[in-house]
């Protein structure tokens, strides 16, 4: 095939397929600017001196502290996954389209690996072109945002780059991983020139292994605080807590997405025998017959879900833990709580977690609006014989919610749990304080200080963080509030892919 | 007595013009086959007439009420209780079995779903495939399908069946079977059937025949628009 | 015509007499056309002459009609090369739907055939009902069905033709008339 061939073919598609390569670039813009993001902070140069010096040209602590900068870099590769998970239901749009005409293609004697090529070839460009654009706002924000305040500091590092090599890494990489999992993605069509055509055997329902591995991740993040504790061999704790850290949050997490089918599998079962009108059987029906749509459908979501379900229960750690010392220094006369950094640190937190419901909203959309968009034949063939198109909306909206709010309860239960697990209980150690019972200025002098100081014996509490259900309820009603406009999105979509034209274009 | 009656009906799509003024009368039981070339309107003017497509022009009465002006809610009840539609393929939803796909009719006109159930039972028994109930669509033959969906369009007892190419994807044999299948039940019922078809063998069911031609009624002759003593009963 | 083929057929079970074969060929082939006496006993003395078939024992006192036949090695393989002969599928188009139009176009104009395609189609077409009606029946017997859809087939081919060839008929007519 000649690459002109090639470009032709690749480029043979629909609005929708160019909707996909736009949304596949921009999803690809999004990963490269947080994958920069994350590389700049790494990028900081520690200054000389020990462990505690700080980056002094920089406004906040996050950046200040070397021993911040690691997590704050973590963060924003976390915000990499739902972007990433919105890249993979970009893929997905006018797939069945594009499937049906790359097995034509195959039916035509194109090769398995030429369709492969073509479909790359696809992916490949639109997310190079994403991370090449995302190259250019990161260097061209870089330059506007650099500026310095009064007092000389920078609000964000502007004055550092990444390695070539690592920028390098960032912006050919993507592309290369995205067409990988294109090329996976594409099996089946590959395989046979009929492509996805008939679907014979029933499917067994998912079995309730994730409960397992939710477990498994939860008793991980409950051991890490003992571990910690009790091993007496630093080297091992180095490699061992890490890894603990992370094997426990994918298993949770992989955990509650395939959980998710379940879940909906259940959910259909449970309609298929108690529904009376045929919205919630047509929805049963669907829910039984693909229940991995909702794990697909709502990876991105629940995964928030999961951060703002941690996040929230570390909020009450640490609300607790002011509370508790607080009261500590009352009871020795001294009005004082918690270093506050934490708290505001929670904020920065919090902001992630809606930005990445957010982002997860916009996948579920475009999930959504795909599979309405793909079963138009099926739709517009019940409109005709009479099923009112408010009987669709309704099945869609059955199958949208109802799997929806017991797969966010749990996976706001399974977040605060792993929250809960890292930190069970406030505590505050016994021990002695100095205080300063004068103003700043006898007190910072060293001449006068000695005279007002006193030293306070405090006793050690301990206190368990209360259940942060208000944040909870927060989350599950704006996660739930995030579905309800996407199904109303959804079904504006279709009264469109209900018209009758579509019975002619079969 | 006509029950369904067309007068001067106009569509378009675009540019296109697919109907330029039809006129036609459906009385009740009789089977009227519409037949012509690819493109002549023979899909757009069941569609106008089973009031899935408004007409630019022109009326579509039954018994005596226009229903081109009817809200498309009301076109839609009036097609799950009085009318059957039945296509060439597809129109079973995948994801329920035969027997709910024939009882959904029912359960969306309100019935409950035990009665609902055993309608659809006994009509998928009447096409013979009795034993295909809790399968789903794709774990069935086309003529297997067929058969259900046709009993899906009969369920209701509907006065007027809409049937567009129904034989279109099945072999000659099958396509036979299913049609006979139809044709006796819409007869016992007092079913009248619209068919739509551009077999000769397949029109040969019907009482009698339009031809349509770019978005006309052929008058040379060519529609037996008369009652022959074999066909009709 | 296969007459002489027939008649080979017919004796390679074994010798027979003129008045025997006569009889046999109207039992198998019962809805040709008979054969008369004359013409089996013509038909035989062409085949004795290029010694196909072999006068094998007579019975004078009962006259020349009594005269038996047998099939000589020459008349065998005959037989063997004709049975094994593919025929040519439809080498003239010959039928008298198709000649009565063209004869139309001959000595009349467009209308005179299109009137005439017309009336022949809803000939056809209500005989096609018939048939279907018979076929759709619940009594119908498989013997029926079978016999039906055999004419059905035919039927169908010709209205499909009479469609297109009304479809084509006027520039048929500027052919014919240049």
């Amino acid at each position: 095939m000649r690459p002109a061939t090639l470009v032709r073919l690749a480029l043979a598609g629909t609005r929708t397929d160019t909707a996909r390569v736009v949304l596949t670039a921009l999803s690809a813009l999004l990963a490269t600017l947080a994958g920069l993001a994350a590389l700049t902070v790494l990028a900081i140069p520690k200054p000389a001196g020990n462990a505690w010096v700080e980056s002094e040209q920089y406004r906040n602590e996050l950046l200040r502290e070397p021993g911040l900068r690691g997590g704050t870099a973590f963060a924003l590769l976390l915000l990499t996954i739902p972007v990433l998970a919105l890249a993979g239901q970009c893929a997905r749009l006018g797939a069945p389209t594009r499937d049906r005409r790359l097995a034509g293609l195959r039916l035509a004697g194109a090769t398995p690996g030429q369709v492969t090529r073509l479909a790359v070839l696809e992916t490949g460009l639109a997310s190079l072109l994403g991370t090449f654009v995302g190259l250019g706002v990161y260097l061209a924000g870089r330059e506007l945002l650099h500026r310095r305040d009064g007092q000389g500091r920078l609000a964000l590092p502007t004055d550092v780059l990444p390695s070539v090599g690592a920028m390098a890494a960032v912006v050919l990489g993507l592309p290369v991983i995205a067409a990988l999992a294109t090329a996976v993605m594409l099996r089946t069509v590959t395989t046979s020139p009929l492509g996805v055509s008939r679907k014979a055997a029933r499917e067994r329902g998912p079995r309730p292994w994730a409960g397992v591995l939710i477990a498994l991740g939860l008793t991980c993040f409950a051991a890490i605080r003992p571990v910690l504790y009790q091993l007496d061999d630093e080297q091992v704790a180095r490699w061992l807590v890490p890894l603990m850290f992370v094997a426990g949050g994918l298993a949770a997490m992989i955990g509650v997405v395939i959980g998710t089918g379940w879940i909906s599998y259940t959910c259909g079962r449970l309609l298929r025998r108690y529904a009376r009108r045929p919205p919630a059987l047509l929805a049963a029906g669907r829910l039984m017959a693909d229940p991995w749509a909702g794990s697909r459908t709502f990876a991105a979501l629940l995964a928030a879900l999961i951060f703002g379900g941690g996040a929230a229960a570390l909020r009450a750690y640490f609300v607790a833990q002011d509370a508790l010392e607080r009261e500590q220094n009352q009871l020795d006369g001294v009005d004082r709580g918690a270093d506050p950094f934490y708290l505001s640190t929670m904020d920065l937190v919090d902001v992630a977690v809606g930005v990445a419901v957010l982002i997860a909203a916009g996948g579920l959309i475009v999930a959504l609006v795909e599979g309405i968009v793909s079963r138009r034949r099926a739709y517009s063939a019940l409109v005709a014989t009479g099923v009112p198109r408010g009987a669709l909306s309704r099945s869609i909206a059955w199958q949208a919610l109802t799997p929806a709010v017991p797969a966010i309860l749990l996976a706001l239960g399974v977040g605060t749990l792993l929250g809960r697990g890292l930190f069970p209980r406030a505590a505050t150690g016994a021990g002695s304080v100095a205080v300063c019972d004068a103003t700043a200025a006898l007190c910072d002098d060293p001449a006068t200080r000695d005279q007002y100081v006193r030293f306070v014996e405090t006793a050690g509490a301990e206190r368990v963080p209360d259940v942060p259900l208000e944040q909870l309820a927060w989350l599950g009603a704006g996660a739930l509030a995030a579905v309800l406009v996407t199904v109303g999105v959804g079904l504006l979509f279709l009264r469109v892919s209900t018209a009758v034209d579509e019975l002619r274009t079969a | 007595m006509t029950q369904l009656q067309a007068r001067g009906v106009v569509r378009a799509y675009g540019p296109t013009p697919a109907l330029r003024g039809v006129t036609l009368d459906v009385t009740e039981g009789e089977i009227v086959a519409v037949t012509g070339p690819s493109g002549c309107g023979k899909s757009t003017l069941l569609h106008c007439l089973a009031g899935i497509l408004r007409p630019d022009a022109g009326e579509v009465s039954w018994r005596g009420h226009r229903i081109d002006h009817l809200s498309e809610a009301a076109r839609s009840r009036l097609r799950r209780t009085e009318f059957g539609v039945l296509f060439q393929f597809g129109q079973l939803v995948a994801e329920l079995t035969a027997a709910e796909n024939v009882a959904l009719p029912l359960l969306l006109a309100g019935t409950g779903r035990r009665e609902a159930r055993t309608a659809a039972l006994t009509w998928l028994e009447r096409f013979g495939v009795a034993e295909l109930a809790d399968l789903r669509p794709g774990e069935m033959s086309g003529g297997q399908q067929q058969r259900c969906a046709t009993a899906r369009a009969l369920v209701t007892e509907p006065r007027v069946l809409f049937a567009d190419e129904p034989t279109g994807a099945l072999d000659t044999l099958t396509g036979e079977q299913v049609l006979t299948q139809l044709v006796r039940l819409a007869r016992e019922q007092r079913t009248a059937v619209v068919l739509v078809t551009h077999e000769p063998r397949i029109a040969a069911y019907a009482d009698r025949e339009i031809v349509l031609r770019d978005g006309l009624v052929d008058h040379t002759g060519l529609g037996l628009d008369v009652p022959l003593a074999g066909g009709s009963r | 015509m296969s007459t002489p083929h027939v008649l080979l057929g017919l004796l390679a079970a074994g010798s027979r007499h003129g008045y025997e074969l006569k009889r046999a060929h109207d039992e198998r082939l019962p809805r040709a056309r008979p054969l008369a006496f004359g013409q089996v006993y013509a038909t035989l003395g062409r085949l004795e002459r290029d010694g196909l078939v072999a006068a094998a024992g007579q019975d004078r006192a009962a006259g020349p009609d009594r005269t038996a036949y047998a099939l000589t090695g020459e008349g065998r393989a005959t037989l063997d090369q004709w049975l094994s002969t593919v025929e040519p599928p439809m080498p003239y188009v010959a039928s008298t739907l198709f000649t009565k139009v063209v004869v139309a176009l001959l000595v009349a104009d467009v209308d005179r055939a299109r009137t005439y395609l017309i009336a022949q189609r809803a000939a056809h077409t209500a005989r096609l009902r018939e048939l279907t009606t018979v076929k759709a029946d619940p009594a119908a017997t498989l013997s029926d069905v079978v016999a039906a859809d055999f004419a059905i087939a035919h039927l169908d081919a010709d209205l499909r033709w009479l469609h297109a060839t009304l479809d084509r008929v006027a520039d048929w007519h500027r052919e014919v008339h240049p």
